[in-house]
């Protein structure tokens, strides 16, 4: 018996029945979208991503096994292919202008030029700078913050899609959430001084 | 004695991915160790604050089309074959039993080739939105403006792509 919902339907499309992998995009295309937009920060270039990982999945659907689970499978690809398209340069340069401003954002000076109400400029502010954050870590660390932080992925899981050890994840998550804390000061409750750290 | 401080740890600890004993020991140098728990309470902080970033983007409503063009445009080896081999293996373990089911085969092939027939049909009609996606969303772009009403306008749409810059202002 399959072991999940979407294990049984990509059996069903090894098969042969697309309506099943109709179902497998409907469930889980808005997510791809998601997760691809975390690596380019660019809506249109995240579809074109998250596209292409529909196709890799329709193609790849063959080496499936239902003893790995779907989730992690389709993740995979995803991150494969992200990091990939991070690997050909294409965003060399905004990855570049990224770690140029990495240092703490200030909430009060990102407000989109626009009025807004006061809790979407917040969530601007803070979309740039995760978006830096993202630009400023190495890859690894970044598929792993994307996959634990903002997709919910255990560790476990993180290590099944980066086809890497658990003890791997937890420095990977570790060091990337030291990072964050760091860019992400001015948007937590209280900042401290880092000369108290251990 | 010089204690360790397990600061590599605290990021686990706050996802509750430690096993449960040294999530204990970690916990209790936590407590007795303010440095340990300034750093525990910043990453923690941090994890919060990432919780509060606002949704992704949603998919445009013609994702799933555009996805559906690239699938009917995939050439035949780079389809996916459905799986047959148990069926093979089915039909030789099976053979006393051939003839009792030789009836309900025959209907099953029948049924079987109207399906495939459909499924031929489906993918011509993909094929042909895959080859005429670019007139198709030239087409839903000027009628969602309310200026396609006639069979002209409609040919008018087609030519989109062949006019020139500046060609028919006046």
């Amino acid at each position: 018996m399959a072991p999940d919902a979407d294990a049984a339907l990509m059996l069903a499309f090894q098969q042969g029945d697309e309506g099943a992998f109709r179902k497998l995009f409907e469930r889980h295309a808005r997510a791809m979208v998601g997760f691809c937009h975390h690596f380019v920060r660019d809506a249109a270039r995240a579809e074109e991503l998250a596209q292409d990982v529909f196709v890799n999945l329709y193609r790849a659907s063959g080496h499936y096994r239902p003893s790995a689970r779907f989730k992690t499978f389709l993740y995979r690809i995803a991150s494969n292919h992200c990091l990939n398209e991070l690997r050909r340069g294409e965003y060399a340069a905004r990855a570049a202008e990224g770690r140029a401003g990495a240092e703490p954002a200030d909430p009060d000076g990102l407000v989109s030029p626009a009025p807004t109400p006061e809790a979407s400029a917040e969530g601007a502010a803070l979309e740039r700078a995760v978006g830096a954050l993202l630009a400023r870590l190495p890859e690894k660390q970044r598929a792993a913050l994307v996959l634990c932080r903002l997709e919910g992925l255990s560790y476990e899981e993180i290590a099944d899609v980066l086809e890497t050890s658990v003890s791997a994840v937890k420095s990977l998550v570790h060091r990337a959430t030291v990072t964050a804390a760091a860019v992400l000061a001015p948007f937590m409750p209280s900042a401290l001084p880092k000369e108290v750290l251990p | 004695m010089r204690t360790k401080h397990p600061t590599d740890e605290l990021t686990a600890l706050v996802d509750g991915a430690l096993p449960a004993d040294r999530a204990a020991e970690v916990l209790r140098h936590v407590e007795a160790c303010a440095a340990c728990r300034i750093e525990r309470d910043r990453l923690a902080s941090a994890v919060a604050a990432l919780r509060r970033l606002p949704p992704a983007p949603e998919p445009s409503p013609l994702f799933a089309t555009r996805l559906a063009a690239r699938l009917a445009r995939l050439a035949p080896d780079e389809r996916p074959r459905p799986a047959r081999g148990f069926r093979l293996g089915a039909w030789g373990d099976l053979s006393s039993l051939r003839w009792k089911l030789a009836v309900p085969a025959a209907a099953a092939v029948l049924a079987a080739g109207i399906v495939v027939s459909a499924v031929r049909l489906h993918r011509a009609e993909e094929k042909a939105v895959a080859e005429n996606l670019d007139l198709l969303l030239d087409y839903e772009a000027v009628s969602s403006l309310g200026d396609v009403n006639s069979a002209d306008d409609a040919a008018v749409v087609a030519l989109l792509d062949e006019i020139a810059p500046g060609e028919g202002t006046p």
